[in-house]
């Protein structure tokens, strides 16, 4: 017999059984990684106008309410971006010289001003984004129920400029629908980010207190979450 | 009868009495004759063909040229097959809509499609499977091109569910896949069942069929290579001008898929091992695919498809409607090239046309017992349609499947009928007409008259149905082709096993042992 194959040809089937593991091994692991909502969509942080609207100084520093802004997060499917008459309520000319009269805060807050008098929208960048088949997800019924926006939105009060924080997968929202009793907090705290986040902490790392309280929570809660389809998909 | 031993032969040949290696081997005699005797075992191949014969025949297919008719059918069914990808083409661009279904008929050519193809394969299996643990030597014939239609019909057949769920490009969904959704399949339903039936049953007929070949593979890179080195630089070119040897190139890929098989003993002894595991593996897969198959019906509660009766009865027209197929190819091969009368004798046809009788008789029971157990359940849903499907707007469907399902193979009664090629393949051609529409007469005419008479609607194909379904015969003819003109089409050991010479008492009435 003569020689077809030269002898290193003799490696090629375990070349072969290594290449086709590593391969299928990396592609399922970069398909996981990569190719999934916790990486392609947290930390989603879109140019806003003005430089953004700053989050930490508005509802950290000086402790502004999430519903002041989001006026219509009780009531509503859709947690309104404000119109540009409530930024101009206390950023008028000359209004917020009682604790501030820096040029540099005049001169980056302009806009609205200039936005007002022009009678325009500003044209706020949607961060939270969910897909186009997902036609139903109340916030009024989530806030209702005692979820804080912490959960979803993360430490907002601590955002310069506000980024995604979690995937909001379909997963990730089943997660939570399957244990609510992670993420509830009492209704008067929903917007309390601070406090929430504290508690949500405590609640994960054991502590009795804080466990009796999602405990609780959960059994005065009136409806478990959905789980079929038809909830958010119709 | 005069054979001889293979050492014999060995020093006929060095003695230049017996043709040699590069002898073609003799034309045979046709059909030959069978024999009647129950006290003598019936020859598996005719015309006394030594073990070279053997491998001369068997390689010659893949080596010599191919015969005149076949480019021209090659170039016919992968026409037809490229004209149904473009209408698969045009079916994913366009949607579902280009098909003739309606609310009503929501299931029509795909999935009769889908029935049809994965129900040919299943002789394949049997052959494969089934009769080497039951050691029915006569399978070596024509287990080989069985297996290969198998395979080609799973891919015919998978072709179905993947382009019947309207976004096809969301098919990976069928697949049990982690994903960002947190959605599974439905574990609970005969569908997913399906997929990991069907995919099994791929894999498992693939390995059998390939690892069959090595050893042939490996015979075909030895005589490539060995005319290189005989014929050195005047051996033919695969085109002119093109700086490469045709043996080279056969040596080469022939020895990948040989992946080093040297006929060593101890190369056979696992060879063995692995085909009766994997033969073992194969058997429940013969009963468990279609019975599966016929779940996705049977698990419904709409009257026609919710009975019991329907895995046995599936799997029983399943055999019928693949050894229909089986004979629809290899008898027409069995004239077209040379010798293969030796190898596939009327023996092995008449074999094969009572196991048509009796799966023809067997699916026949089913057809009645149906109606038997409509009006003996006393569901008057049922009853209705029954009737219907027999006397209804599609009697003639209905008919058609009687006749040529259950009519038509009543023929092999008679021993001339079951002997004649020609009549067993027209009957095989009517079954492979008659199963087709079996599997339309399940689905259509179960659906398309619901509990309302607002909810009856006909069903009509469209060209395009039609044409993907032609386009699968196609892909299905194309592949076969190319099985034809490249690879072993007979396990040329396992027939070398079977020849009288193999058995070491082969001489012993010539030498009077007795």
């Amino acid at each position: 017999m003569s020689v077809i194959f030269p002898k290193w040809t003799n490696a090629l089937p375990t070349l072969l059984a290594v290449v086709v593991a590593g391969g299928a091994t990396t592609a399922v692991g970069g398909f996981w990684y990569y190719a999934t909502p916790k990486f392609y969509d947290v930390g989603y942080q879109p140019l806003q106008p003005g430089g953004g609207f700053n989050h930490q100084i508005h509802a950290g520093k000086l402790g502004m309410d999430c519903r002041y802004c989001h006026s219509n997060v009780e009531k509503s499917y859709e947690a309104n971006i404000p119109s540009v008459s409530v930024c101009y309520g206390c950023h008028a000319e000359g209004r917020l010289t009682q604790f501030t009269d820096s040029p540099v805060h005049v001169e980056k807050t302009a806009f609205i001003r200039d936005a007002y008098a022009r009678d325009e929208s500003i044209p706020w960048r949607r961060v939270h984004k969910l897909a186009d088949y997902v036609h139903n997800f109340p916030h009024q019924v989530h806030v209702a129920a005692g979820v804080s926006c912490y959960s979803c939105h993360g430490q907002i009060a601590g955002m310069p400029v506000v980024h995604q924080v979690q995937p909001l997968s379909m997963s990730w929202c089943l997660d939570c629908h399957a244990n609510p009793g992670d993420a509830l907090v009492p209704k008067d705290r929903v917007t309390d980010l601070i406090w929430v986040e504290k508690h949500l902490a405590d609640r994960a790392a054991g502590s009795a207190e804080a466990t009796n309280i999602g405990k609780a929570l959960l059994e005065s809660l009136e409806r478990t979450p959905p789980d079929n389809c038809g909830a958010c998909h119709y | 009868m005069s054979s001889f031993s293979p050492d014999e032969l060995t020093a006929r040949r060095l003695a230049g009495q017996a043709p040699g290696p590069s002898m073609p081997p003799a034309p045979g005699t046709g059909d030959g004759s069978l024999v009647d005797d129950p006290a003598v075992r019936a020859p598996l191949v005719l015309n006394n063909r030594s073990f070279h014969d053997i491998t001369e025949i068997v390689c010659g297919y893949a080596e010599n040229k191919p015969p005149r008719w076949w480019l021209p059918a090659f170039l016919f069914a992968s026409s037809l097959a490229g004209f149904g990808g473009l209408m698969i083409l045009y079916l994913v661009i366009t949607g579902i809509g280009t098909w003739g279904l309606n609310n009503q008929v929501d299931w029509a050519w795909d999935i009769t499609n889908f029935v049809f193809w994965i129900g040919i394969g299943h002789a394949g299996t049997l052959i494969s499977a089934i009769l080497c643990l039951f050691k029915q030597k006569w399978r070596t014939a024509v287990n080989r091109a069985a297996e290969a239609m198998t395979i080609f019909a799973v891919i015919c057949a998978a072709t179905f569910p993947g382009i019947h769920i309207g976004r096809q490009w969301m098919a990976w969904f069928l697949a049990p896949l982690p994903n960002a959704n947190g959605i599974w399949p439905n574990f609970k339903s005969p569908l997913l069942w399906d997929v990991f039936a069907i995919s099994t049953y791929g894999t498992v007929s693939f390995l059998f069929w390939y690892m069959g070949m090595i050893p042939d593979f490996a015979t075909l890179r030895d005589r490539a290579d060995r005319r290189l080195r005989q014929l050195g630089d005047s051996a033919a070119r695969i085109a002119p001008f093109v700086p490469i040897r045709t043996d080279k190139a056969r040596a080469v890929i022939y020895g990948l898929l040989a992946v080093g098989w040297r006929f060593s003993s101890r190369h056979w002894h696992r060879y063995e091992a692995a085909y009766l595991v994997l033969a073992g593996i194969s058997t429940p897969l013969v009963l468990s695919v279609h019975s599966i198959v016929s779940m996705d019906f049977a698990t419904s509660i709409l009257p026609g498809w919710h009975t019991t009766i329907f895995p046995p009865y599936f799997v029983a027209g399943a055999i019928f409607g693949g050894f229909a197929m089986v004979l629809l190819l290899l008898i027409p091969c069995r004239v077209l090239y040379a010798h293969m009368k030796d190898l596939i004798t009327l023996r092995h046809l008449e074999n094969m046309a009572k196991i048509l009788l009796v799966t023809g008789m067997m699916v026949g029971f089913a057809y009645s017992m149906e109606f038997f157990i409509a009006w003996f359940g006393g569901n008057a849903f049922e009853v209705d349609v029954f009737l219907n499907r027999a006397f209804g707007p599609y009697w003639w469907a209905y008919w058609t499947m009687i006749s040529c399902n259950v009519i038509s193979p009543q023929v092999f009664w008679i021993k001339a009928m079951r002997r004649s090629p020609l009549v067993i393949f027209i009957v095989s051609f009517f079954i492979t007409i008659g199963m087709w529409f079996e599997r339309f007469v399940i689905i259509v005419s179960s659906l398309h008259r619901a509990f309302l008479p607002g909810e009856w609607h006909m069903f009509h194909p469209t060209f395009v149905d039609i044409m993907i379904f032609v386009g699968s015969c196609g892909i299905f003819l194309t592949l076969f082709l190319l099985f034809l003109r490249f690879l072993p089409v007979f396990p040329i050991a396992e027939i070398k096993a079977v020849l009288p010479q193999a058995s070491p008492h082969a001489d012993d009435h010539k030498k009077g042992a007795h």
